[in-house]
């Protein structure tokens, strides 16, 4: 019992007396969308390799973190996955200038293994489930506040599904949510970011079909310096637009902008 | 299995206990030896974080720390950087929600020592302070380790408040709990269990010091 | 200026208190009354646990003076206090519950003052265990010990023996009047019990209703109450209503129940007056058959036996006059069994002159 506490003690200690590092040593931190979560990491990686300086990556849905912007959150770098988000923050004198397209989003219907959705360009199959009574759940990113949740809702509309299933939809937090709850198998059927499809853990989970961009308006993602970002940051900035890091994009799924 | 996040866990749940033990054992006390018009409300008002939920608390303290809350902007004049989404916000906010874990059963420790058992302390010629030191925090102690325990443990495990004002940055205001949240949604699952498991070894030792003090060590 | 402990206390809130309480250093003092009567609210305040209007001196220092704003606190106004259920200090060992309590010295000096203590309470050998390892009287004696420790100006108990079994009590009747005789100090007792009050007490001071209605030995209260609530408040339940006739002879003569009474003198009380008149059950002879005894002449009263109960050594008598008075008294069972005491026999009782005492009607 008294060694119990006493060592209780002394891990309390030592987290106590553990060095806090010095502010601005720090790297700075860069606000992705979640869509960017694989592609960004290794666009990261790459930076630290060729130029010896590191970025802090945090993942999140880009209306969350442009309330946080606003909120006075210490990011360097903002990269949403809409235009809108960026405009407005520069609107509010958050970011040093209007930014710059870094890549346009698509959208893919997912299906996990032993769904009774296959997957198919025009949600026929999807369509047809969904009639028969077969889907209990289909998941997308929150479209109050993730680009990715309305691109899929537009998806859903013009193909007349949204009505139908409008009760069945469970919502992801950001659209690695929403991808992670199609391919665990707790929905039948999920429409989420390609770039999140691409990556092995997703991708061997299921089928997929990359759907028509005609379906839903262009995700326009743009990213931004922010008020106070230091040199490593637009470092990065200007790494994120050299071709090395376009090419990782392009493998992600993205289109690039001008291309 | 992310080192920096249980270790920024740790440094959270450290500051959290030194800012609000001193203040726990304080006002515990004041509640369980007085009476006035009011201490119901008090009391209830103490038990919130208890019962709201996370994401409430979380709202209101994101905007009273963020930038135009006299609170966030004092405290960026006074440090030139923000409240929010910092460490030391962090550590405010979880003072905060753990106020009734650190309270509550250090005052029910302190209502159970006798009214006479203090008044033989001044009777004895003890001051305040003595009386504290020797008669007071000894007999209450059960009930401050499990103070101590449970804010130690309930920080480590609190979510939605921390994701709300501390933004999940790297080694500044993601913790452990976080992190976990992060790696399920990277399908990261062995990154995912692995830490679960750290948690919940670490709560599970911790209820176990709670309970094990709890038996009564006079009788 | 008075030596030992005064306290003249008088306030409304939260318990209205009307109390004078005197001390001698060396004496004990016993405050006594029904429960709920105030008594230890009294104690309380002469301690210093609450804070009450009026004037507490000890040893010639002043603890309290509502007038002057003076109120000195509890830990400076060296008491030695005995609690109703101890308030030893739980989680330490008894050596370290009466340590605590002694000041100056090193802490080796307090040891061993304490382990003094504790031995000249009987409780050698006992200075390790914890207040739960040791039994109610041992706690009752330890708790006496802590309070002794700080060479206290006043000694104060609160119902010290309400927490004991019997066998333990009579044994701790027998430790606190050996322990008196060492004291110099002013020692008050608190209890409800008259006869623990009569037996460990030099004087004592009836508590009713938060007001103290008179002081004095216990043989004083019981054969003397000034009014006939204090009669009732001491168990005295011979009590009626009569009137003066005269005060001749040396001696006050009274009417009662169509006969005249000759009582000890108290001319206080001027003829005519209407009076209650006590008669303590010592007082009260009752005429045997088999020898007349001393005392048969003076108020000789014939009636019969309204019931005789038997509590082992002596017999509870209720005796009834004529006028269907009732006249309580004992007798030895013995002299009851040889006497056919028994309900309905006939006899004769005297009310000794000397034991009719007046009170205001």
């Amino acid at each position: 019992m008294r060694t119990l506490l006493a060592a209780l003690l002394a891990a309390l200690l030592a987290a106590f007396f553990a060095a806090t590092p010095a502010r601005g040593a720090e790297p700075p931190v860069v606000a992705a969308a979640s869509d960017l979560r694989f592609a960004v990491e290794e666009v990261a990686a790459g930076f630290e390799r060729e130029r010896g300086s590191r970025v802090r990556v945090t993942l999140g849905s880009s209306g969350n973190f442009r309330h946080q912007i606003a909120a006075g959150a210490p990011f360097e770098i903002f990269m949403s996955a809409d235009e809108e988000y960026v405009a407005a923050l520069h609107k509010e004198g958050r970011t040093l200038d209007g930014g710059v397209l870094y890549a346009i989003g698509r959208i893919v219907l997912f299906a996990p293994h032993g769904s009774a959705v296959t997957p198919d360009a025009d949600m026929a199959s999807l369509a047809a489930a969904v009639r028969e009574g077969r889907v209990d759940r289909i998941a997308i990113a929150n479209p109050e506040h993730a680009p990715y949740g309305r691109a899929a809702r537009e998806a859903l509309q013009r193909r007349g599904l949204w009505e139908a299933l409008k009760g069945r939809l469970v919502l992801g937090e950001n659209v690695s949510q929403a991808a992670q709850f199609a391919s665990s198998g707790g929905a039948q059927a999920g429409l989420f970011a390609y770039s999140l499809a691409l990556s092995p853990a997703v991708a061997q989970r299921g089928r997929y079909v990359l759907l028509p961009d005609t379906l839903h308006a262009p995700l326009r993602q743009r990213m931004a310096l922010l008020a106070g970002a230091g040199p490593i940051a637009r470092e990065f900035y200007a790494y994120l637009q050299q071709p090395a890091a376009r090419a990782i994009f392009r493998r992600h799924g993205f289109a690039l902008p001008g291309e | 299995m992310d080192g920096p996040a249980l270790l920024l866990s740790l440094r959270l749940a450290a500051w959290t206990l030194v800012v609000l033990l001193p203040l726990a054992i304080v006002v515990s006390r004041w509640l369980a030896w007085s009476r006035f018009r009011g201490k119901a409300w008090v009391e209830g008002a103490l038990a919130l974080p208890l019962v709201l939920p996370p994401t409430v608390l979380g709202y209101y303290l994101l905007v009273s720390f963020g930038a135009g809350s006299p609170l966030g902007d004092g405290y960026r004049a006074l440090t030139g950087h923000p409240l929010a989404f910092s460490f030391e916000g962090l550590v405010l906010a979880s003072v905060i929600f753990n106020i009734p874990f650190a309270v509550q059963p250090a005052q029910r420790a302190f209502e159970s020592i006798p009214a006479d058992v203090r008044h033989a302390a001044a009777c004895c010629g003890l001051g305040r302070l003595e009386t504290f030191v020797r008669i007071e925090l000894p007999l209450a102690w059960p009930g401050i380790v499990s103070a101590i325990v449970l804010t130690f443990a309930h920080t480590l495990g609190e979510f939605g408040v921390v994701l709300m004002v501390g933004g999940s940055i790297p080694g500044e205001t993601r913790t452990v709990a976080i992190s976990i949240y992060d790696r399920v949604q990277a399908m990261d699952s062995a990154g995912a269990g692995m830490m679960s498991l750290v948690l919940l070894v670490i709560t599970l030792a911790a209820m176990g010091v709670v309970h094990a003090t709890a038996r009564k060590p006079h009788v | 200026m008075f030596e030992g402990l005064e306290a003249l206390i008088r306030q409304r809130t939260p318990v209205s208190l009307e109390a004078e309480l005197r001390c001698m250093p060396g004496e004990v003092l016993a405050l006594t009354g029904p429960s709920g009567s105030g008594k230890t609210s009294l104690l309380r305040a002469v301690a210093g646990l609450s804070r009450t209007d009026g004037m507490i001196t000890c040893g010639g220092e002043r603890w309290r003076d509502s007038d002057a704003g003076i109120f000195l606190p509890v830990r400076r106004r060296r008491v030695g206090f005995v609690f109703q259920d101890y308030a030893l200090f739980p989680h330490l060992s008894a050596i370290a519950n009466v340590a605590i309590a002694i000041d100056g010295g090193t802490r080796g000096e307090r040891v061993r003052r304490a382990g003094e203590l504790l031995e000249r309470m009987n409780l050698a050998g006992l200075e390790d265990r914890r207040p739960a390892q040791l039994s109610g009287g041992q706690k009752q004696r330890v708790a006496v010990a802590r309070a002794l420790a700080r060479d206290p100006h006043v000694l104060l108990l609160d119902e010290p023996f309400s927490a004991v079994d019997r066998a333990t009590r009579e044994r701790l009747y027998v430790e606190l009047a050996t322990l008196r005789r060492e004291l110099r100090m002013p020692v008050v007792l608190v209890t409800h019990d008259l006869d623990e009050a009569a037996m460990l007490s030099d004087r004592m001071t009836l508590l009713h209703r938060g007001r103290t209605i008179q002081t004095g030995t216990a043989e004083e209260l019981r054969t003397r109450p000034i009014t006939s609530e204090v009669a009732g408040l001491v168990g005295l339940r011979n009590v009626y209503a009569a009137r003066v006739a005269a005060h001749r002879d040396g001696a006050t003569w009274v009417e009662w129940n169509g006969v005249t009474l000759q009582a000890r003198p108290q001319a206080a009380f001027p003829a005519g007056a209407s009076v209650r008149i006590a008669v303590p059950p010592a007082f009260v002879v009752m005429h045997r058959r088999d020898r007349p005894s001393r005392g048969e002449h003076e108020n000789p009263l014939a009636g019969v036996v309204k019931d005789a109960l038997a509590l082992g050594e002596n017999t509870a008598v209720r005796f009834s006059t004529p006028g269907g008075e009732v006249i309580r008294f004992s007798i030895p069972t013995h002299v009851a069994r040889r006497n056919q005491v028994a309900a309905g026999a006939a006899a004769s009782v005297s009310f000794l002159a000397d034991g009719i005492h007046l009170m205001p009607s």
